[in-house]
């Protein structure tokens, strides 16, 4: 009997949503390139393994909504499933579902507005938001992490990057919380994701009409002169720009939440963070992505028949590798369970690797390094409330359900 | 920058940080190429122009890129 036959084939089972480490970490042990019968998929967890399939994309077909969407998991309410086909639409002509020569044409378009020396003009921006949102909080003595701080930090920046009207915030956040469910697992998330798709498309179209042709440098009008060139259709346009109001969202809000819930739970770490917040953010930051990262696992499509391994993989079945069991690989990182803010060199995976490697890393790293900065600088110690941390079922994303959390003000 | 316009320049690719995202291959093809890991290397410092060269470096989403003149040392990237 295979080792693997002792370990559950169900990764939506409680224990693997809760501790993914655990589970995965075990399979990278036992068989790195592993098939798992139950959901038809490739699962891999080896670091070297996974960083060989990132760079050799013209492998592994990143069109996976397209071409081999499984059906809903967990169900859905029976009345909403013709809504799948409207969903698939929107994400499938997103640029992550691309492979090349598409892929690069478009990722040129963008790459520029993400450059380290771009995203550092956004730092002053992003300090005075997360100032702002602590000023309100502070006094408090208590806050879900995840709906205060969390959640409203990325949607000011990507308002800001939209150049949204001050009067349209609420509107974007209100769609930036509907297109979260896309990681949700209740029967009826088709309903307020499809309202929220229906609701960017509805509101990015006359400002990308406004804006074509012009001389904006915002990111609407970045992607308009996309269309102008030839790259993008005016339906990529609008679903690139829900792209980014998911892919900046869900993402930061999950660094946020699981980077703090690692430096509450290690408060010898959380010291040598207050002790010198500016000089240790950027590494700590790093260390909170390797640890418990904000996207576990991302999937692609067998493109020809690889061996890896000892494995075959064949032309289209479908292949997860989970960065998060990567990321604790003991062959890369020496003391792989350990939480150490001051790890260097730290070549973690969260942010993939090779051609598709995250668009929004430099703002991601920005962000990172802004809040724990600003916690650390204001906050003398977390206590967690008290009740265990629930997580979204997701196979994809690391995402709290809350994080309630209290100080002394 | 006080660098002359035909400058010998020194091109590092850190390969902690490199990703393997292969923007300077596109940016910059004479000049980067691919070892076995997929990660970028300088193949010709002199297989590109100055602004190629800084474009890719630029470009870099991680920074593992930087410039300087090889003769006086001037760091022109970051």
């Amino acid at each position: 009997m295979p080792a693997t036959a002792t370990l559950t084939d169900d990764l939506f089972a409680p224990e693997v949503i809760a501790d993914p480490y655990t589970y995965f970490g075990r399979l990278r042990e036992i068989e790195p390139v592993h098939w798992n019968e139950r959901f038809s998929l490739w699962l891999v967890t080896g670091y070297d393994e996974l960083v060989w399939i990132l760079r050799h994309n013209e492998l592994f077909s990143s069109a996976v909504i397209r071409d081999a969407a499984a059906p809903p998991y967990p169900p859905v309410d029976p009345a909403d499933v013709p809504l799948f086909d409207e969903i698939r639409d929107f994400r499938a002509d997103q640029l992550v579902e691309k492979d090349r020569p598409e892929h690069f044409d478009q990722r040129s378009v963008v790459h520029g507005y993400f450059t380290p020396k771009a995203m550092e003009k956004w730092r002053p921006f992003v300090r005075a938001a997360v100032e702002e949102l602590l000023d309100d909080i502070q006094p408090k003595g208590a806050m879900d992490v995840l709906t205060e701080l969390a959640a409203p930090l990325p949607v000011r920046i990507i308002a800001e990057m939209m150049g949204v009207p001050y009067e349209d915030r609420d509107r974007l956040r209100a769609m930036a919380d509907g297109i979260l469910y896309i990681n949700r697992g209740e029967p009826y998330r088709f309903r307020p994701l499809v309202e929220a798709i229906r609701g960017i498309v509805d509101y990015a179209a006359p400002l990308v009409e406004e804006r074509i042709g012009g001389e904006g440098s915002d990111f609407i009008s970045v992607l308009a002169g996309g269309e102008t060139c030839g790259v993008f259709t005016r339906h990529q346009v609008l679903v690139n720009t829900g792209l980014l109001l998911f892919a900046g969202h869900e993402t930061t809000m999950n660094l946020i939440c699981n980077g703090l819930l690692s430096l509450i739970r290690h408060p010898e770490q959380w010291e040598r963070l207050r002790a010198d917040p500016e000089g240790m953010a950027r590494l700590a930051t790093e260390e909170c992505l390797r640890y418990d990262p904000p996207v576990k696992s991302t999937q692609r499509i067998v493109a020809e028949d690889v061996d890896l391994g000892g494995r075959t993989m064949r032309k289209g079945q479908r292949i997860r590798w989970i960065m998060a069991a990567a990321n604790r690989d003991p062959e890369v990182f020496s003391r792989a369970d350990e939480f150490d803010i001051g790890r260097q060199p730290n070549p973690h995976l969260s942010f993939g690797s090779g051609i598709h490697y995250c668009l929004g890393a430099t703002l991601a790293r920005v962000e990172g390094q802004e809040v724990f900065r600003a916690l650390a600088e204001r906050f003398e110690r977390f206590e967690l409330a008290g009740r265990p941390i629930e997580y979204q079922p997701s196979l994809q994303f690391r995402s709290v359900k809350s994080l309630p959390v209290r100080w002394t003000a | 920058m006080n660098a002359k316009p035909n400058a010998r320049l020194r091109i590092e690719v850190d390969h902690l940080c490199c990703v393997g995202n292969a923007m300077c291959l596109a940016l910059a093809p004479g000049v980067f190429a691919h070892n076995e890991s997929r990660q970028s290397e300088v193949a010709n410092p002199k297989g590109g122009s100055r602004e190629e060269i800084l474009d890719a470096a630029e470009n870099c989403p991680t920074g593992a890129i930087s410039v300087s003149d090889a003769d006086t040392g001037e760091t022109l990237f970051p």
